[in-house]
């Protein structure tokens, strides 16, 4: 099963050279549905600590069944809902349905989790931070705008950096839809060789590589933001 | 110029939604243009809450509030940011913006809310700087300070927006013995300057000095008001005398 011939042959460079390329894929995914997702959940965020019962609640619900239901099953519904709801959805490239599937299925799903990030970041500032504020005359959207929020976005930027990390690694998900990701990139030169273990070790290894950069960057840019605390 | 009439104020307990404490009960007072008021008495008889209400973080479940005659209306946001514009407060745990340098703490509410010129606002924080003798701190951030100190610069921020009333939430109770006297001497340079006055206290020095007026709360209720020397020499309420005779 394991022959050293075989992983002479796999563990190339050039192998390499691929599973970048379909890294690649997975970091387009993971850097769309972050982004996509953190501007859907701060709208969700809003909603949360709004004043507004029916905005609160539809907040609430919706964060719940997607926090409730698996990931899988979500993708799997857009990808099988996305063609029969958006007219001329079938005709386009399979790769590109499959990236557009994956990056809406990634930031709905992400953006529940950003939300509720984003949330208890701005409730874990200080009362007394809001009562200065507005004390002053700000108005409330200048208080969210100018004190609140500044203090809450460093407090939330590294769970939102796990949740990026996530993303990264669940972008493999969209392998069961044919995506050529980092994963797919390996079970293809497995089925090559008949042998999986070596490239999904590689894949394995790129991934890591990947998380660990944005996981250096993020320690990097937090220790910038906490010099004045 | 501060008139308050009959405010009552209960807390509702959060776990089981019972009529949980009484904070204010049917108080009433005036604070006259110019007055120095300190409000005296235990912890929890609703000193705090009673200033909290007159700058709208609180809001009373009866009674009235008028500054300079007008009422305050506690559901019309806009009339709350004007009321707030012409009030400085002060607070217990002084409430800087740790992201923001003094001098930025200092000019945000001039910048934003009276749409002051940023190199005026920045004059104007120097020269109040320096009335306080903190002109050295101005790039440093909060955190840097010590506890006189930044409460120095929380009443030199409230100062910068020219407030006509000052309210003062307990201003030396979070700090270190030693750093109450620099605090309690600008309070002094304040009153002094005619500013009126209403502080939550339990300095009782700095109450006899420096107010016109003393008010004595207790559960809620005012027991007693009248003169430096009517409270702290003769007190004719019994509550007053006990109190008086632990805190003295």
């Amino acid at each position: 099963m394991f022959s050293l011939n075989k992983f002479a042959e796999i563990f190339t460079l050039d192998y390499f050279k691929y599973l970048f390329g379909c890294a690649k894929l997975s970091l387009i995914l993971a850097i769309c549905s972050v982004f996509f997702g953190t501007l859907f959940g701060t709208l969700l965020a809003a909603c949360k600590i709004s004043r507004n019962k029916f905005l609160r609640g539809f907040a609430t619900v919706y964060i719940d069944i997607i926090r409730g239901t698996p990931m899988l099953l979500q993708l799997m519904l857009f990808y099988f809902g996305l063609p029969q709801l958006v007219p001329g959805y079938g005709n386009m490239a399979f790769s590109t349905q499959v990236l557009i599937t994956g990056i809406i299925g990634m930031s709905f799903n992400s953006s529940a989790y950003s939300a509720e990030l984003i949330r208890s970041g701005i409730e874990s500032i200080d009362k007394g931070q809001w009562e200065a504020a507005l004390s002053l005359g700000l108005s409330r959207r200048k208080a969210m705008t100018l004190i609140i929020l500044p203090q809450a976005f460093k407090r939330i930027i590294p769970p939102m950096v796990s949740e990026f990390i996530t993303l990264i690694k669940d972008s493999s998900l969209l392998s069961s839809f044919g995506a050529v990701e980092l994963l797919m990139g390996a079970k293809t030169i497995g089925a090559k060789y008949y042998s999986y273990i070596i490239p999904l070790c590689m894949a394995g290894l790129i991934y890591l590589l990947m998380t660990s950069v944005v996981s250096f960057l993020s320690r990097k840019l937090e220790r910038k933001l906490n010099e004045n605390d | 110029m501060i008139k308050l009439c009959n405010i009552k104020k209960h807390f509702i307990s959060r776990k089981n939604h019972k009529l949980n404490a009484i904070a204010l009960d049917d108080v009433s007072f005036e604070v006259n243009d110019k007055e120095v008021i300190c409000l005296i008495g235990p912890s929890g008889s609703g000193k705090s809450t009673l200033l909290r209400c007159i700058n709208a973080l609180e809001i009373p479940d009866e009674g009235e509030i008028y500054i300079d005659d007008k009422k305050i209306d506690y559901h019309n946001e806009k009339q709350l940011e004007e009321l707030r514009k012409s009030l400085g407060c002060v607070f217990q745990q002084f409430n800087l913006f740790p992201h923001k340098t003094v001098k930025e703490n200092i000019t945000l509410a001039p910048i934003e809310v009276l749409h002051m010129d940023k190199k005026q606002a920045e004059d104007n924080a120097i020269e109040l700087l320096k009335k306080v003798g903190l002109e050295s701190k101005a790039d440093v951030y909060p955190n840097q300070l010590s506890g006189g100190q930044k409460q120095r610069v929380a009443i030199v921020r409230a100062l910068a927006m020219n407030p006509k009333i000052m309210l003062f939430d307990e201003p030396t109770s979070a700090l270190d013995p030693e750093m109450v006297k620099e605090v309690l001497d600008v309070m002094k340079d304040l009153s002094k300057s005619g500013m009126t006055m209403v502080v939550v206290t339990h300095e009782m020095g700095f109450a006899k000095e420096v107010s016109d007026r003393i008010i004595f709360m207790d559960e809620g209720k005012i027991v007693e008001e009248g003169t430096p020397d009517d409270i702290f020499n003769h007190p004719s309420k019994q509550r007053t005398i006990d109190f008086l005779s632990k805190v003295m």
